[in-house]
């Protein structure tokens, strides 16, 4: 669609998160999985080899682990601004999921959608905006155009 | 197939059958359901009746446990908590007194069941006379000459129910907050917060106290305004003040530009001048209203609160934090 069509925000950070100090927007993981499904045997194998390694190197983050009886795994990852993402893993190898933990670590909460500009700042000027009475010299009279 | 199927039913009822509602009868079928459509509609009808269900907190929804979330909570600020004072520090009275009156409807006797939960008050309070002690000791070093009002202003507004309230819920903690209602209120929440600080203060020392709060609170004011936040009705009568104060000439207004008088958005620029001097120019739709903006443009000058001021800077270290007047000249 257009990008009218289609929401758009500007670029934000939570909290102005990295100005004072770096917080892991990433507050919650579950790992929902079955314990016999062929689906879930990648999901399996990552709690096995990698999601302990995970766990540790995140102390900021908690994982939760539920076997349930479901026809997909899914992993949600609940971020601190309260957004929730669902990723289905469904015959995804232990590598692969290892790696959408990890990107799913690094994003922060908000949503994924077009950005309308790549940068945003707090003080847009130094010297002052420039309007067209800037370098003007003061008159009473009226807007004209200047005699040089 | 199905013709001999509705012979069937007619004449002899299933084995395993029950209603559902009035008007859906469920059967064990392998087949296309016939109730379903129906009992979708029911479904619909009251979903619509009722409006959507009332918010759960996210301690009764699946995949909570409250000792990991308090420990990550500590982990995640890269602070350490004593936890004993953190799980207090959650505590509010309100919480307590539903637990109370809600193990006494059940009927159990307060006697044996020992209820050994402290209450979060002492710490908020605590907490909060630190933050504002600190906020108002960071606002003086920072800015220096601006008046008590300003400071005081400025510190109500970071210490207010908004911008406590926007950064508890970003930082987890409604989610860890014990208290009676959900969602939770406004002032319990902020008090909350103000315990947390205060918890902090106690288990780790004011230091780390201290950076918490500038990491937290102080980066609120980024891409704020000063008059957004203080209420100045008279700006030239303030300004006056401080002018003489200082010992300056006062300000003569005398305007500068003007464009569009006689259309639907006219222009002003007033300009302020002391002993000849340019003070600040303001734009404005009336000769009135750009006065005023002047007066504003030269208040934001002389107390150091202007858009392209230099910004704090949140890698110096904590003997920094301790002399703020260090870093005023660099006037964050």
């Amino acid at each position: 669609m257009t990008a009218r069509g289609t929401p758009s925000r500007f670029l934000q950070s939570v909290l102005h998160n990295g100005v004072g100090r770096y917080v892991c927007q990433l507050k919650r993981i579950s790992l929902i999985f079955s314990k016999k499904g062929q689906g879930s045997l990648g999901v399996r194998d990552f709690i096995e080899e990698g999601v302990v390694d995970f766990a540790k190197s995140s102390p900021g983050t908690v994982v939760y682990i539920s076997p349930q009886s479901c026809r997909i795994p899914k992993i949600v990852a609940e971020y601190l601004n309260g957004n929730v993402k669902e990723e289905t893993v469904t015959n995804k190898t232990s590598q692969e999921i290892a790696e959408l933990i990890t990107k799913l670590s690094n994003q922060s909460g908000l949503d994924i959608i077009r950005i309308r500009k790549p940068f945003h700042t707090d003080s847009p000027s130094i010297q002052g905006q420039w309007h067209p009475f800037t370098n003007r010299p003061p008159s009473i009279d009226p807007v004209g155009p200047q005699s040089k | 197939m199905a013709a001999c199927r509705a012979l069937v039913s007619r004449a002899v009822l299933p084995l395993h059958y029950h209603h559902v509602c009035r008007g859906v009868m469920l059967t064990h079928i392998r087949e296309k359901k016939r109730w379903m459509k129906a009992y979708s509609l029911i479904m619909e009808r009251k979903r619509k009746m009722e409006g959507p269900p009332p918010p759960k907190p996210r301690s009764q929804q699946p995949n909570f446990d409250y000792h990991a979330e308090v420990e990550a909570f500590s982990a995640r600020l890269r602070e350490s908590f004593s936890l004993e004072l953190l799980k207090t520090a959650f505590v509010n009275v309100c919480y307590l007194r539903s637990e109370e009156e809600r193990r006494r409807a059940l009927g159990l006797d307060l006697e044996t069941t020992v209820f050994n939960l402290k209450d979060n008050g002492e710490l908020c309070v605590h907490g909060q006379q630190f933050t504002e002690a600190f906020l108002s000791d960071w606002c003086r070093g920072s800015f220096p000459s601006l008046p008590q009002e300003g400071v005081a202003a400025i510190v109500g507004h970071l210490t207010g129910s908004e911008v406590m309230c926007h950064v508890a819920r970003n930082l987890t903690v409604e989610e860890l907050t014990m208290s009676a209602e959900f969602p939770v209120p406004d002032e319990t929440l902020q008090g909350t917060f103000f315990a947390v600080i205060g918890a902090l203060e106690q288990s780790s020392g004011s230091v780390q106290a201290r950076l918490f709060i500038r990491d937290f609170l102080v980066t609120q004011l980024r891409g704020k305004d000063l008059f957004d936040l203080w209420e100045v009705v008279d700006p030239m009568g303030l300004l006056v003040k401080e002018l003489t104060w200082k010992g300056i000439a006062l300000p003569e207004p005398r305007l500068i530009q003007s464009a569009g008088a006689s259309t639907v958005l006219p222009l002003y620029f007033v300009g302020l001048y002391s002993d000849g001097k340019l003070l600040a120019q303001g734009p404005g739709e009336t000769v009135l209203a750009a006065e005023e903006e002047a007066a504003r443009v030269a208040l934001r000058k002389l107390y150091g609160f202007t858009e392209n001021r230099r910004p704090w800077d949140y890698t110096a270290p904590y003997e920094q934090l301790q002399k703020p007047s260090a870093q005023a000249l660099t006037s964050g």
